[in-house]
């Protein structure tokens, strides 16, 4: 053990009230970043899985047609507006685009959807729908809906083909449950009668309210498309590469593309502003500790003035004093972190067991956490800098003393 | 004087203070200290004894002239260096002893052998022991220094200014605490350690008694040694 690490050890212990206050502060400051950035992150990824698992990483939609830009004679207008893309509704050669697609490493699934909005009535209930035309299979394996069926079979899905699953949200608007029928409008204006055969909890309250699935042929023959696909939609290996490859797959396939990024953008920043109005909440929380500390260090040099001197006297160099102070601490900050960590992780553990009752945007009845380490190593590395900014000062100040004056000053 | 010279100085000058409160503390002192021997510096309070025993320890600059400790010139040297050779050649004793409060006896003799780090924990607990036993605490190491009486504290100081083996021991008015028993008892210690070990010690005092104990006494006047005389003489040699 080094000589200023031997003396901070027992400087430490002379003031422990005030040591223990600045321990507890950055205990409290560390503990309750961990926990509350494991809350917010945790409903934010699992607004992510359930976005992702109901409607994939990555969707491809409509054909649009190439500009070939080499061709197009430049506007001597300054202002006019580049030239707008023309779209062509639908996917077409949905077998050839999947085939490709599934050559790609980052892709495990891809799913055709018919997608179109009708109206549905059950009873005296009406409601605006968003129906997806689905092949049932491909469907499976491209998404989590076999897992958030929540009532019936899909199976009877399957064997059916009037049959339909519905959002829990809108099986509950219209009173329905399994067994029961819907009618949905078609754009010529007749009804037409599906089965309920399952009821599904995506926990994203936009898709639960709204979406209704029916198998592809009788969602193309009620909406009345030309074409099989309105999208294919993608599992990706590594959704956070969505950006990359939709980029590469609408050049490759001269269709428009998107990645749950880009289509969750709003949500998501909002999920982002959320984390970061917490964090900068609680860093205040360690930044009130490390003022603390520097209180407490600072009282602590003050007291020690005549220990400083003497020290200095024995042949203690400028850097070994203020070493004494940065060690102070530096066992502020390693103990505070620690324990910081454990209550984080205990806080974390505890209220995730607590029951909540949330229905709106993601449905869930308990706090929803994620155990991350760079939770931990963020809220530790704060912490250090937060303890070495309050630490340094008054070590600069004790190093700087000059033991002449102390001596003097008590001796004549 | 015969022997070695463990400490020397020539033509020190010191000045205190910025502008109109500038004092001319030192003017030309030099004196030669030699292994074994007893120097007391005496005079009027404010005279410049303080200020030349920090000089002469290198806890401050002179504004010229020069110093030598151990036949080493000591000159334009880092502060780091000063306190190397501070905590290697020299030791302090001072009028409040100035131990650490919450330290035992055997820390606070640890702590300037905790800044050489040339010896283990163990050995520099047992070597606190036996220099604490050489001033006659040898029962009391685990006692917390507050709980130590005035004079036991400052033998603790005396064991604690020797913990490294240093050629030179300065002391400022290190009996000036202590009541007439305590003060000549410290005072003959740290006479027979600086005799049998071969240091080299250099004491202000305002006690005349003292003084004249020592081998050499000088006396300051204006920031000046006015006159310099072994024991039991009175000749002049400023």
């Amino acid at each position: 053990m080094t000589a200023p690490l031997y003396i901070a050890l027992r400087f430490a212990t002379h003031r422990k009230r005030a040591l223990l206050l600045s321990l507890v502060g950055v205990v409290f400051g560390v503990g309750i970043f961990i926990c509350t950035q494991a809350q917010t992150q945790g409903f934010a990824e699992f607004f992510i899985d359930s976005t992702i698992g109901s409607n994939g990483a990555l969707v491809v939609r409509s054909r649009f047609q190439p500009r070939y830009e080499g061709l197009v004679v430049p506007s001597k207008n300054v202002n006019a507006l580049p030239a707008r893309r023309n779209y062509f509704e639908g996917v077409h050669n949905v077998s050839e685009i999947m085939r490709v697609s599934r050559q790609f490493s980052n892709v495990v699934a891809c799913s055709p959807v018919l997608r179109g909005n009708v109206s549905a009535r059950s009873g005296f209930e009406t409601a605006t729908v968003e129906l997806f035309g689905i092949d049932p299979p491909s469907h499976l394996r491209a998404t989590d809906l076999a897992k958030q069926i929540i009532d019936g079979k899909f199976d009877d899905f399957t064997n059916n083909s009037s049959a339909v699953i519905l959002g829990y949200r809108l099986a509950e608007q219209l009173e329905v449950g399994c067994g029961d029928s819907i009618q949905l409008l078609s754009p010529g204006g007749e009804y037409w009668r599906f089965v309920v055969a399952a009821i599904a909890r995506s926990g994203v309250g936009t898709i639960d309210s709204t979406r209704v699935y029916a198998q592809t042929r009788a969602a193309q023959r009620l909406l009345k498309k030309p074409y099989e696909a309105s999208m294919i939609i993608y599992k990706l290996r590594d959704p956070y590469r969505a950006p990359a490859l939709e980029t590469h797959f609408e050049n490759l396939f001269q269709h428009s593309s998107q990645s749950w990024q880009e289509r969750e953008e709003s949500t998501l920043q909002l999920f982002i502003m959320l984390r970061l109005s917490v964090a900068i909440t609680v860093s205040l929380m360690i930044l009130l500790a490390g003022f603390g500390i520097f209180n407490v260090l600072t009282m602590s040099v003050l007291s020690k003035i005549r220990e400083i001197a003497i020290l200095r006297s024995m042949g203690y160099r400028r850097i070994d004093i203020s070493a004494i102070f940065l060690w102070q601490g530096a066992l502020i900050a390693g103990v505070g972190s620690l324990l910081g960590c454990v209550l984080g992780a205990a806080m974390t553990l505890g209220i995730s067991k607590v029951p909540i009752h949330i229905r709106g945007l993601l449905y869930t009845n308990h706090f929803l956490v994620v155990w991350d380490w760079r939770h931990y190593f963020w809220a530790t590395l704060l912490a250090v800098v937060a303890v070495f900014i309050a630490s340094y000062v008054p070590a600069q100040r004790a190093a700087h003393l000059q033991p002449v004056d102390t001596l003097r000053g008590s001796s004549l | 004087m015969k022997g070695h010279i463990s400490l020397s100085c020539r033509e020190l000058e010191r000045y205190l203070g910025e502008e109109e409160e500038r004092v001319h503390a030192l003017r030309g002192v030099s004196l030669e200290v030699e292994a074994g021997s007893l120097h007391a510096v005496v005079g009027p309070s404010g005279c410049g004894k303080s200020t030349l025993l920090y000089i002469l320890g290198l806890l401050d600059t002179p504004d010229a002239g020069s110093l030598e400790i151990s036949s080493t010139q000591i000159a334009d040297l880092s502060d780091e260096e000063l306190a190397r050779r501070r905590n290697q050649l020299i030791g302090f004793i001072f009028q409040f002893h100035f131990l650490m409060e919450d330290f035992t006896a055997q820390e606070n003799v640890m702590v300037p052998m905790r800044r050489l780090g040339r010896l283990s924990e163990e050995e520099m607990g047992e070597r606190a022991a036996s220099l604490l036993a050489a001033v006659d605490l040898g029962d009391k190491l685990r006692r917390q220094s507050r709980h130590l009486s005035g004079g036991e504290q400052q033998r603790v100081a005396i064991a604690r200014a020797l913990a490294n083996d240093p050629q030179v021991i300065l002391a400022d008015e290190p009996t000036g605490n202590l009541d007439t028993n305590n003060s000549q008892r410290a005072f003959d210690l740290l006479a027979n350690i600086v005799r049998e070990r071969e240091k080299a010690l250099l004491l202000v005092t305002h006690n005349r008694s003292i003084a004249e104990a020592c081998d050499w006494v000088h006396e300051m006047k204006d920031g000046r040694i006015i006159a310099s005389h072994p024991r039991g003489a009175r000749s002049s040699t400023s």
